[in-house]
């Protein structure tokens, strides 16, 4: 073969991919059908089965939707929604933080690894959720701060763990090639450290998103009793069942939204990691 | 006048596992300018630990490894490598990938970008500059690392079990870069365990023996260039030197 053919063959092997990608399409659209048919078949069964019980343990979804009009129209949900949100979203940036750095510097240093790691594996060896009461106390009950805590505390450890993971796992052949090039030790951290932890790091993050929500709703029932956590406990109490799945609902949709995001994002900056299935 | 030598192995020995396994053992070797030089031994002899320490990768543990009369303590910039695992970065697409050696050394964006247009057309690759290594097969790949390596325009390559079977390609490319355009390394040596790829590249063969390796045989190759796998298969010569090849890779004893 000369290299004038091996170009031409390459030029349809670009062509094969562009194939391969259109296909990989429509497969995903298939995929879709399949999510989308299976909630609609369990709404339906739901719908039909739910008038049959007790309405005071179980209502079909068409209430549980005009339960959503309601909230909406009075504004509780909204004001709910926002107050979680803040809790949710100052505890998981305090996460990101303190996570991406302890987990860089664990993952790199010796030292920081050895102070860190006998706390870490307690802390997360521990049920956070038994760790709520302590930090309700420490921050005095007293305004959003022990409820960000306590999303802060549920967070962390996908993302600390999963960083550090990240950097010590790196790539020993990319090693090579870096010292190989003569590579400056902040090069070898941009073109080589940093890029192989992305994923790592990513994954963690969705871990973490799922572990947030949890916190925070664990602290609105443990600690002062607002946001979306207030609107569960407070309709579970009178009995309105179809007000009390409205922001279950609505804390389901946040974690759906939220870890699709990251997988997004994760195709985009790591396409390489992405499995067929 | 004695032909000038680029690189010379003098009295090298390597152990692993503090002392118990020697890949290596008071090994001599002299490559000299302009030429090609193929080591050939039994998979596991230490040929790629060779490689590296020519490159000043790993260090020896006696004797010495000089390029260009000074001794190798790290890897030089006249000096380039292509690896056996190929070593590209799976987040940085065709370009980035060949650049990274030359954004290293400090070339001027300008340069870098004229280099790396050639060295990618050279390799068969134009049209893929802004694919990422995952999309490309296994011969692409490698002919990415190859790129990488030649854009440095490097007075020695060093290439570790480039081809195996997988890319005829890469072979001829290597034959033709100074013909193409491109720079071509005066002095090469190949870490290999084709015996038929070691004849078609080499002007001499190198055979080691097994671990503790050691120099079994150096073998001059009298077929004239330009030669290919195809072409060398058909010389009168190739299967006695074939013969000889692999008789002292398979003899136990010395």
């Amino acid at each position: 073969m000369t290299v004038g053919e091996a170009q031409r063959a390459a030029g349809t092997r670009a062509g094969a991919l562009a194939a391969a990608r259109r296909r990989r399409l429509r497969l995903d659209l298939g995929d879709w059908g399949v999510r989308i048919g299976s909630v609609l078949f369990v709404l339906a069964v739901w719908e039909f089965v739910a008038p049959r019980f007790n309405p005071l343990i179980i209502r079909p979804p068409t209430h549980i939707f005009r339960a959503f009009g309601e909230l909406i129209a009075n504004g509780e949900l909204q004001e709910a929604l926002g107050q979680s949100l803040r809790e949710f979203s100052g505890g998981l940036v305090i996460a990101l933080t303190l996570g991406i750095l302890l987990g860089i510097a664990s993952g790199r240093y010796r030292f920081v690894y050895n102070a860190i790691d006998p706390l870490v594996s307690a802390l997360y060896s521990v049920p956070s959720v038994a760790l709520v009461p302590l930090i309700a106390v420490a921050f005095k009950f007293q305004g959003d701060a022990p409820r960000i805590a306590t999303v802060a505390l549920f967070a962390i450890f996908p993302i600390l763990i999963n960083t550090q993971q990240g950097v010590r796992n790196v790539d020993r052949g990319l090693l090579e090639v870096a010292k190989a090039f003569n590579t400056s030790e902040r090069r070898l951290w941009t073109d080589v450290i940093i890029p192989s932890a992305v994923p790592f790091l990513l994954a963690g993050v969705r871990l973490a998103i799922g572990r947030a929500l949890i916190g925070m709703i664990v602290s609105e029932f443990l600690v002062g009793l607002v946001g979306l956590g207030y609107l569960i406990i407070v309709y579970e109490n009178v009995f309105r069942i179809d007000r009390m799945f409205v922001p279950v609902i609505v804390v389901a949709t946040m974690g759906i939204v939220l870890m699709g995001l990251v997988q997004w994002i994760e195709g985009r900056v790591a396409p390489w990691t992405r499995r067929e299935q | 006048m004695a032909v000038a030598e680029r690189l010379v192995v003098e009295r090298a020995s390597k152990t692993f596992s503090g002392g118990e396994l020697t890949v290596f053992a008071d090994l001599d070797l002299a490559v000299r300018d302009q030429e090609s030089v193929c080591v050939l031994g039994p998979s596991g002899c230490g040929k790629t630990t060779l490689l590296r320490a020519m490159h000043g990768l790993v260090g020896l543990d006696e004797g010495r490894i000089v390029v260009d009369g000074s001794v190798v303590l790290r890897p030089r910039s006249n000096v380039a490598m292509v690896f056996q695992h190929f070593g590209l970065m799976p987040w940085k697409s065709v370009t980035a990938n060949v650049a990274y050696g030359l954004e290293l050394a400090g070339v001027a964006r300008q340069e870098i970008a004229e280099r790396v247009t050639r060295y990618v057309e050279l390799v068969g690759l134009k049209g893929f500059e802004r694919s990422y290594p995952h999309t490309l097969s296994g011969g692409m790949q490698q002919r990415v690392g190859l790129a990488r390596a030649l854009a440095m325009e490097p007075d020695i390559l060093l290439m570790d079990e480039p081809f195996g079977s997988l890319d005829a390609q890469t072979r001829e490319i290597l034959q033709i870069t100074g013909v193409r355009g491109g720079r071509a390394p005066a002095t090469m040596v190949f870490i290999t365990h084709s015996i038929e790829e070691a004849i078609a590249l080499g002007d001499r063969i190198v055979v080691l023996s097994a671990r503790p390796a050691r120099i079994r045989e150096t073998i001059s190759v009298d077929i004239p260039r330009p030669r290919t796998v195809a072409s060398v298969v058909a010389h009168p010569r190739f299967v006695e030197l074939r013969d000889r090849c692999w008789r002292l890779l398979r003899e136990r004893t010395a």
